[in-house]
């Protein structure tokens, strides 16, 4: 199958993230299994604008704002005809492939998350109004005629909400590493935080619960584990119990999952929340607040979601910390994710049978003479 | 000591998984759970099929829910849990330790906290901290079989006030305990409208429950914890001008509810 995958990111954005992990993992399993695949990204300074990455072709054009313009200018003169499927993966904007693509080709939209109560942390107040309730409420509405491909049930909760009908789940991927910490949990009760030290985190929360549950269990601790803007005034204001990693090697932070007893995640919201199921691959349970993804991931992970308050965090702390100390629990190998090899598959599956021709768009006849594809590509590389 | 929890629904699905989800991480080892919809029209009853031991539908409003699930449950103890409260994981054992420990207690309390978003749903986080211990506005959940069973259960006349009447009836017949852990009440995102056109629907059934209950009624309404801990008022000025401006808000719907109410009877009345 011919594939173009529209994200606004890959993996070589210095802001790369979690969703071009996925897509990174996905699409180089396509290439292999001998699909000719395709990714349009924003470009990155000192790479190229088309290079071969793992057996698939990465074209680069336009910033994190003119990229969706420049992806639609691209497929007009050089992507029309040359696939059989296109791929919108939606990072709070949509490309809107369902829109123009009118080649006949077939469209369906990937979407980890939506951003929604996100907006009111990153963007000024003027700003996240006007992008929760205006910006993203129209493009979402957009785009729920399309199909999409949603990665958690809390992601096509969301899409339901704009109208969205046409939602199929596939599940997230996770790769264990090779060599799992063999280490004993603390002697004493201690609970991990990972995760950048930034508000939609929420790592003051962790703190706070922590600190409310040590009335309790006076010699509780916990381990913040992460780098980002808000650590050095996290650090500074250390409360007794608290110690501040930073940001560690994997090793270092895979060594301090497994020895904690719990962990605790706060986010505002998430896609799935894949540290949730690193904690369970490394044996350690999560408690986590009631937010879409967190439930996702922490649910299938076999821990507890709580109401979203430092006060409700610490009282399931304080109940259920001495059953984590006395038993913990096995080590989920994926923790409730799938392997790598599983999601490509299932991706692919559920591209194939869910990605249809844009309503009122007409069949094309595709381009099939190689050496004018060929040109096409050369085109797209100068 | 088997525990029923029996849970009243209709169109509940924002709430309802965490809600069941809660109850079904009880650390106690005997729990069986209960959803009474009403013809819910949203994803209710898919999500209460994943968690629950039955399913019923049964109407017309959610005291007679209520007791239709109490039929139905085979428990030794029934607690009546809302649709949109998250138990802590010991509550259930805390039950069994309490019945157990003291078999003149014939029914509990669990007191409660509030979750939500925004400025007006922590206006009420702070409202219900201070009426934690008012034994004028807590009303107990957890009752043992044959005391549910002697009261005849819930009044199904009542639609709002039906707690406090179940309160009260209560307390005529048996000794009201509590446990310490407690009810997450999420009241999601309030908002003043909704507020005011809730409690004029309420209004109703204050009118019939004043009627009924002349005699201890008054305490209800004078919500006098709020003013019990002026501390914790003065602390929150802002949180304290929020919580007056709900109240209010409340207060005028229930007037222009007992209003309605009144207006309808001598209307009928007038009829005949």
């Amino acid at each position: 199958m011919r594939i173009l995958v529209l994200n606004w990111r890959d993996l070589a954005h210095p802001e790369a993230g979690g969703a071009e992990v996925y897509t990174e993992q996905v699409l180089r399993r396509w290439a292999a299994a001998g699909h000719e695949v395709t990714l349009f990204a924003a470009a990155v300074a000192g790479r190229p604008a088309a290079e071969i990455v793992d057996g698939y072709r990465v074209v680069r054009a336009g910033s994190r704002f003119t990229v969706y313009r420049e992806a639609r200018r691209w497929w007009d003169r050089y992507g029309r005809g040359r696939f059989d499927v296109v791929v919108d993966e939606t990072n709070t904007v949509p490309f809107h492939a369902h829109e123009w693509v009118g080649d006949g080709a077939r469209t369906i939209a990937l979407v980890h998350q939506t951003c929604e109560e996100i907006w009111h942390i990153n963007a000024p107040p003027l700003a996240a109004h006007l992008g929760r309730y205006v910006l993203e409420p129209n493009w979402l509405r957009r785009l729920a005629g399309a199909p999409i491909l949603a990665v958690s049930a809390s992601t096509r909760d969301a899409l339901a909400r704009f109208g969205a009908a046409d939602v199929t789940v596939v599940p997230e991927g996770y790769e264990p590493p090779v060599d799992l910490p063999r280490v004993a949990k603390e002697p004493t009760p201690t609970a991990v935080f990972c995760g950048r030290m930034v508000s939609y985190k929420r790592p003051r929360e962790v703190i706070r619960a922590v600190q409310l549950a040590r009335r309790e269990v006076p010699g509780l601790r916990l381990w913040m584990i992460g780098g980002g803007p808000m650590l050095d005034r996290l650090r500074r204001e250390a409360p007794e119990g608290v110690e501040f990693l930073g940001r560690v090697p994997e090793e270092v932070k895979h060594d301090r999952m497994a020895r904690a007893h719990v962990h605790l995640a706060t986010s505002v919201r998430e896609g799935w929340g894949l540290v949730v199921t690193e904690a369970a691959a490394m044996g350690t349970s999560t408690i986590a607040y009631d937010v879409p993804g967190l439930r996702d991931s922490t649910r299938a992970a076999g821990g507890v979601v709580v109401p979203p308050q430092p006060e409700a965090l610490a009282r399931w702390l304080v109940e259920l910390l001495p059953g984590l100390t006395t038993a913990a629990p096995a080590p989920l190998p994926y923790g409730g994710a799938h392997s790598w090899d599983d999601v490509a598959t299932t991706l692919l599956a559920a591209v194939d049978q869910h990605a249809r021709v844009p309503d009122g768009v007409r069949a094309a006849t595709p381009a099939t003479d190689r050496s004018i594809r060929e040109n096409q590509l050369r085109g797209a590389d100068a | 000591m088997r525990i029923s929890f029996v849970v009243p629904t209709r169109n509940s699905a924002r709430t309802l998984d965490a809600c069941l989800a809660s109850l079904r991480t009880q650390t106690h080892p005997d729990v069986e759970v209960l959803v009474v919809d009403n013809g819910s029209t949203d994803a209710t009853t898919e999500i209460a099929g994943r968690h629950a031991d039955q399913v019923l539908q049964w109407g017309p409003e959610r005291s007679a829910q209520r007791n239709h699930g109490t039929d139905r449950s085979t428990g030794d103890v029934v607690v009546f849990i809302d649709s949109d409260m998250v138990l802590e994981p010991h509550i259930a054992t805390q039950i069994h330790d309490r019945f157990t420990a003291r078999p003149e207690v014939g029914a509990l309390i669990i007191p409660e906290r509030s979750f939500g978003d925004g400025f007006l749903a922590r206006c009420r986080q702070l409202e219900k901290h201070l009426y934690v211990g008012d034994a004028a506005v807590e009303s107990p959940r957890a009752f043992r079989r044959e005391i549910i069973e002697k009261l005849g259960g819930w009044d199904e006349e009542l639609t709002a006030a039906e707690d406090w009447d179940l309160a009260d009836r209560t307390r005529e017949v048996t000794a009201v305990g509590r446990v310490t852990a407690w009810i997450w009440h999420d009241e999601g995102r309030i908002k003043l409208r909704a507020t005011f056109a809730k409690k004029r629907y309420y209004g109703r059934w204050i009118d019939q429950y004043v009627r009924m209950h002349a005699d201890s009624s008054g305490s209800k309404f004078a919500r006098t914890a709020l003013l019990r801990k002026p501390g914790s008022l003065l602390r929150h000025p802002m949180l304290t001008a929020g919580l007056a401006t709900l109240k209010l808000t409340e207060a005028a719907g229930l007037v222009m509810g007992i209003r309605d109410s009144r207006a309808a009877a001598s209307a009928s009345a007038g009829a005949r």
